[in-house]
């Protein structure tokens, strides 16, 4: 496949999702709308209690957002957008129409990935700019953060929803349908994931957990150590594990499964 | 050449068999109908020759390469639509087009214009699929094949669910691709009107099997010819073709006789000839055109019989 193919081929599937307003919608109400409303709920308490409630914005402000950008209702956009993504060939009923154009059937999974990385990022990016406004024109005069730390926040925000986002192409891939994929990651991510997280009782098997990797790395402001202790190399091989075995078990099912 | 070539194809299912060894030579430069009864295997063996499932044994090539060892080189110069043709309802005609022409690589988007031109649809192209009808979307179906400016057109079922004009319209179009542009359109049919009349050549199907194929005239006349003959006294007429070795059956029938000519004899001329001669006044001598339909159902009817 040559780099021109590669990018009109993704082109076609940012088409594809920006397209689908209704998907886009939600997704985007899921991630500015339920970032807009923290942020007025946060700057609604302060105001009437300055005391009881710290400021919405600021350093401490920030690192809360980031735990709706990166844990909470943020990445249910990524997995909405993925989830698409994954299944809207085969939802659709294009995906034989596809195959017959000869094209290796991997190299249609791969596509998706970047595809729904684009539109993850640019969504995830209007909450994360809300945020950061949020952060400076909130802060009531406490500290706010540098830029550095903006910076950092951003990557970890990237990383986390693109992520989620990757694991959803692949399941969505594998299972061929977006309600199945979209329930699981859903339950997996506000009830699963963090049920584990806390369950002392599995020790160092909860570094395998995404929640637990990424709240490792998570950019400010801690409350707190993180639940459990996880290197950097371990971080590391828990979101290649997640991101890898997801594509490649996306991957296989759409090059072996009947058209 | 052949553009489409199977050898002992077969495709099964656990015990079922779906497609039972086929033998099939499509010629390039027709419109060729598969035609065969709904479950016949037609489909199967249609989503094998693209790649969509695979085949339990035997094999196959298309445009000369052999798939699926060379499927994705001779793709390139095909197009299909398997069963009904699959849109993204959200997305426009153009916007479809757009999708596939990138998977088809960067010759093919140039095309898009064109191939919406070709069938119609270059004033709606800008809509929304959800908004387009049946046959909007089989059109639309058939522009999206010539993205890949195809050698082969394979359309399964494509007039289903269509109504009369459409149908005529469908037909006009698949006539034009072979004569006009040298396309060779591979269709799949249970409709056996529609392959009589849209196709060159034909193979008839039943129950996985190709139970024979050939042109449509061959296949309508199973290579008999018969011929009716009007005269004034069908009792004379049948003593003096008695012993003829041209007919190879006689009988009285409503019209006045029906004769079976021997294979390969042009029998009409001699018999008027020798009826004349005997004193019979002939009125009518006529050949017998048989349908594909009849031909077909005494298939059927056969196949029927031997299960």
């Amino acid at each position: 496949m040559t780099a021109t193919v590669a990018r009109q081929m993704i082109g076609a599937e940012f088409l594809k999702l920006r397209k689908k307003r209704g998907m886009v919608a939600w997704a985007l109400v899921l991630a500015a709308g339920s970032m807009a409303i923290f942020i007025s709920v946060k700057a609604i308490q302060h105001a009437s209690n300055p005391v009881g409630y710290a400021p919405a914005g600021g350093t401490r402000g920030l690192a809360s957002m980031l735990e709706m950008l990166g844990f909470f209702m943020v990445p249910l956009s990524a997995i909405l957008i993925g989830a698409e993504a994954g299944a809207g060939d085969r939802a659709g009923g294009v995906f034989r129409d596809l195959v017959v154009t000869g094209r290796s059937r991997v190299a249609l999974f791969l596509v998706r990935l970047p595809g729904a990385l684009m539109l993850t990022f640019v969504v995830v990016g209007i909450a994360f700019g809300l945020a950061v406004a949020g952060t400076y024109l909130f802060a009531s005069g406490a500290p706010t953060p540098d830029a550095a730390l903006v910076a950092k926040a951003a990557a970890w925000v990237v990383l986390a929803n693109g992520t989620l986002c990757i694991v959803a192409v692949g399941l969505a891939s594998l299972v061929g349908s977006r309600p199945a994929t979209i329930t699981a990651l859903i339950g997996w991510q506000l009830v699963a994931s963090p049920v584990l997280l806390q369950s002392n009782s599995l020790g160092s098997v909860r570094q395998v957990l995404l929640d637990g990797a990424f709240s490792q790395i998570k950019p400010g402001v801690r409350e707190g150590e993180p639940v459990i202790g996880m290197t950097i190399a371990a971080v590391v091989v828990s979101i290649l594990a997640w991101t890898l075995i997801a594509s490649l078990l996306g991957a296989w099912r759409t090059a072996t499964q009947d058209a | 050449m052949n553009v489409i070539e199977t050898e002992g194809l077969t495709k099964s299912f656990g015990e079922r068999v779906a497609v039972d060894r086929v033998d099939l030579a499509v010629p390039s430069g027709c419109a060729f109908g598969f035609l065969g009864p709904n479950g016949a295997g037609k489909t199967t063996l249609i989503r094998m020759l693209l790649g969509l499932t695979h085949a339990s044994h035997g094999s196959m090539s298309l445009l000369g390469l052999p798939v699926p060892q060379r499927r994705a080189e001779a793709l390139r110069r095909v197009g299909a639509i398997v069963e009904q043709p699959g849109f993204h309802d959200h997305l426009s005609g153009r916007e479809n087009l757009r999708v596939v022409a990138a998977a088809r690589g960067p010759e093919a988007r140039p095309r898009i214009g064109p191939a919406l031109e070709r069938v119609g649809l270059a004033d709606r192209a800008d809509e929304r699929v959800k908004a387009y009808s049946l046959g909007m979307r089989q059109r639309l179906g058939v522009a999206r094949c010539l993205l890949a400016d195809p050698k082969l057109l394979i359309l399964d079922e494509p007039t289903n669910g269509l109504d009369p004009g459409g149908i005529l319209e469908f037909r006009l179009m698949i006539r034009d691709l072979v004569e006009q542009e040298g396309r060779t359109v591979f269709l799949s049919s249970h409709l056996l009107d529609e392959v009589e009349k849209t196709c060159d050549h034909a193979a008839i199907v039943d129950h996985g099997r190709i139970v024979t194929q050939g042109t449509i005239a061959e296949l309508a006349s199973d290579g008999r010819s018969e011929l009716i003959v009007g005269c004034d006294d069908p009792s004379l007429a049948l003593a003096v073709l008695d012993g003829f070795g041209g007919i190879r059956d006689a009988r009285r029938s409503d019209e006045g006789l029906r004769l079976t000519l021997a294979p390969g004899r042009d029998g009409a001329a001699a018999v008027n000839s020798l009826l004349v001669e005997a004193g019979v006044s002939v009125h009518r001598l006529e050949p017998v055109r048989r349908s594909l339909e009849e031909r077909f159902l005494e298939i059927t009817t056969r196949l029927g019989v031997e299960a």
